[in-house]
């Protein structure tokens, strides 16, 4: 990860330099916003409508999503549905073995901040933010999968802006 | 076997031991007697006229003043239903297993001894079921019960 | 070969978050080389405590937390809750109520079957079935966003009737899938039934006998399965059920490969329910009048409806004067279910286990709560 931050700094020292840098910015987010790999993680309702979203009628392999069981081979984690008090270690558990780049989308109401057991619940997390770091909320319960997917492109526009110095 | 018929046949059988409700409706909801709960569900099950050999469910309740247990069990031959339930002060918080009648009692009542702190006898693995492991709050289904995190709805 | 070896055996886990547990839960397997040898169950990782919060709601503030008790069948939470109530207050429900109430429940039967048959061959490597049942499925949930705007959780049976009507679209396009959906069925029937690979994975795996059933207190289609002829709508007949012509499917031998001939016909038959209940239901209101400050009084009831997973249970306790219930208890068929797996993987291949869990049709939120 060193290396990789340092290489802007490098390049820019040579004429022409920051036109390489520009490139290679715009050709990495490009690619990693084209082909985000999803790690299957669906605990209550919102992970029929994300079963649903990747079906047959709203297909997410058109935005280049596929899921992968292994937290390992994927980066992005879709937290759908409620995360408990006894899940939660196991969250940041998965998230901790993800590699960087990674990034988490919380769909639905729940992982917002309790959804509909905000209120009168002993064991329900309320919200992931303050479990791991979330970069796009998807607010509904369910999510419409029209929405699951406009979450998504807001994440992708998310990383197209990014550049090589800012990834972790 | 209609309703009256079955409410005579059970008291019939079992007497001094059971008493018949008016709180149930449609079903007949009865109350038993703690020390012969075991007992009564042996004869209920093996015998032939009624042959409850499906346990539907095993509810506690905590109505404020004394704990109660809720048995509803059925019969898929005879297509017979009823209830019937024991009642015990919150001293005497402690009831038999039935696992021996039906195996399916078994993580009911765990259940219920997670969330009431109704401790069961004779039950074989009494251990954390539904709640965190490091769980030390107590047993959140009693109506006195309360937590730092626990928010209750405002009234509107 | 073996003979001279010494083999140990070693615990495996299979953890909370995996893609075949079908939700939230986790196995610890001891295993002797690829066999299983005992099966623990762990859960509780999907406990929201919708009981106790429950005691803080009036019954109308109930249905959309039920709702989420077991969301592939909504609607059937629902019925199940508002069925109990009546029960307990002796409220009369409309006959076009009824009626509409049924058609939800019974759509809501092939839905819930259908996300089963997707995810069940989805686990077991046929990635084109999953396809195909969400496909389908998503002609059903169009007639619900018609009606009741919602796709999952659609808080539309009310104690007392139903909260809207059917719009007028809704019947032609009911009846025109209704043509189209048995000719789907032979579609899954032609890719599965007779295909070798999923006949040796799901012949004589998971065989559980009628008494092991009933001793465990399983229901629905598991049970019928393993050649018990027990449907309450047929025994303990609950709303019109009994004005309608419909089989029970059972099996033989209580294998993996009965549970899922049982459940494709159960679509069939679910299919021909709605057919009569659109013909012979009548005009009239949808809605009975229940005060505002609704306040059943003192008493209890169970009542239990037949489930796509099993029975599932409504135990109610009012206390006379409050507006919220006194306690509520769910019962999901699923809970059983899970109890008696440990029973019938003991000797299994580990893969066995993925294709029983999968053919049991479990469902964590109903084993949580």
């Amino acid at each position: 990860m060193g290396l990789i931050k340092k290489l802007p700094v490098y390049l820019e020292k040579f004429p022409g330099g920051g036109i390489v840098t520009t490139s290679l910015d715009y050709v990495f987010s490009q690619s990693q916003a084209s082909s985000l790999w999803y790690l299957l993680f669906g605990t209550a309702c919102c992970a029929i409508e994300l079963m649903a979203t990747g079906a047959s009628r709203y297909d997410f392999d058109r935005l280049g999503m596929i899921f992968r069981a292994s937290p390992r081979q994927s980066d992005l984690i879709i937290a759908a549905g409620t995360i408990t008090k006894k899940m939660a270690p196991r969250l940041r558990l998965l998230y901790d073995q993800m590699a960087e780049p990674r990034y988490v989308i919380a769909m639905g109401g729940c992982t917002v901040k309790g959804g509909p057991f905000y209120y009168d619940s002993y064991a329900v997390e309320k919200g992931i933010n303050h479990i791991v770091p979330v970069d796009v909320y998807i607010p509904g319960c369910p999510p419409r999968p029209e929405s699951l997917l406009e979450g998504c492109l807001t994440l992708q526009k998310k990383i197209k802006k990014l550049k090589i110095g800012d990834w972790s | 076997m209609n309703r009256d018929d079955l409410i005579k046949y059970l008291l019939e059988n079992h007497p001094g031991k059971i008493e018949l409700l008016d709180t149930g409706k449609v079903e007949p909801f009865f109350a038993l007697n703690k020390e012969y709960l075991l007992e009564f569900c042996r004869s209920i099950k093996t015998d032939d006229i009624l042959a409850m050999d499906f346990l539907c469910n095993i509810a506690a309740v905590d109505t404020g003043e004394k704990l109660e247990v809720v048995y509803s069990v059925a019969s898929a031959k005879n297509r017979i239903r009823f209830d019937f339930k024991v009642v015990m002060p919150y001293e005497e918080a402690e009831v038999e297993s039935v696992q021996t009648v039906w195996a399916g009692a078994n993580w009911h009542e765990r259940e219920i001894w997670e969330l009431f702190g109704i401790n069961v006898r004779n039950h074989d693995n009494l251990t954390r079921f539904l709640l965190p492991d490091d769980w030390n709050q107590g047993n959140p289904m009693r109506k006195n019960w309360d937590a730092p995190d626990f928010i209750r709805m405002p009234e509107l | 070969m073996t003979q001279g070896l010494r083999t140990e055996e070693f615990l495996v886990n299979m953890g909370p978050h995996h893609p075949s547990t079908h939700g939230v839960c986790r196995f610890l397997l001891t295993m002797d080389g690829e066999v299983v040898v005992k099966a623990v169950p762990y859960i509780g990782y999907l406990h929201r405590a919708i009981e106790k919060i429950c005691e803080n709601r009036t019954y109308a503030q109930c249905i959309p937390i039920i709702d989420r008790f077991e969301y592939c069948t909504s609607m059937s939470c629902e019925l199940a809750f508002c069925l109990a109530t009546e029960k307990l207050a002796g409220i009369k429900v409309p006959e076009r109520a009824e009626y509409l109430r049924i058609i939800m429940v019974e759509l809501n039967r092939i839905a819930s079957h259908l996300i089963w048959f997707g995810t069940t061959s989805l686990d077991l490597g046929a990635i084109t079935p999953f396809l195909y049942g969400f496909r389908e499925r998503e002609d059903i949930l169009d007639l619900y966003e018609m009606t009741c705007g919602q796709r999952l959780t659609y808080n539309y049976i009310r104690v007392g009737g139903v909260s809207r009507d059917i719009p007028s679209d809704f019947i032609p396009k009911t009846k025109a899938f209704l043509e189209k959906f048995p000719e789907k069925v032979e579609d899954y029937v032609r890719l599965l039934n007779e295909n070798p690979i999923w006949m040796v994975r799901n012949q004589k795996v998971g065989v559980m006998s009628a008494e092991l059933a009933l001793s465990y207190g399983v229901s629905g289609p598991a049970l019928r399965a393993s050649g018990v002829k027990f449907d309450i709508r047929r025994d303990d007949p609950y709303s019109i059920y009994d004005r309608f012509d419909f089989e029970i499917p059972t099996g033989t031998n209580g294998d993996c490969y009965d549970r899922y001939l049982v459940r494709l016909e159960e679509m069939r038959q679910s299919a021909k329910i709605v057919k009569q209940a659109i013909e012979q239901m009548p005009e009239g209101e949808i809605k009975t009048k229940v005060p505002t400050n609704f306040k059943p009084p003192k008493g209890e009831v169970y009542s239990r409806i037949e489930n796509s997973r099993g029975e599932m249970g409504v135990y109610i306790q009012s206390a006379g004067d409050s507006k919220k219930p006194l306690r509520l208890k769910l019962r999901g068929g699923s809970f059983n279910q899970l109890q008696v797996m440990p029973e019938i993987v003991k000797g299994g291949k580990i893969a066995d286990l993925v294709a029983v869990m999968a053919s049991m049709d479990i469902i964590m939120p109903e084993v949580d709560r």
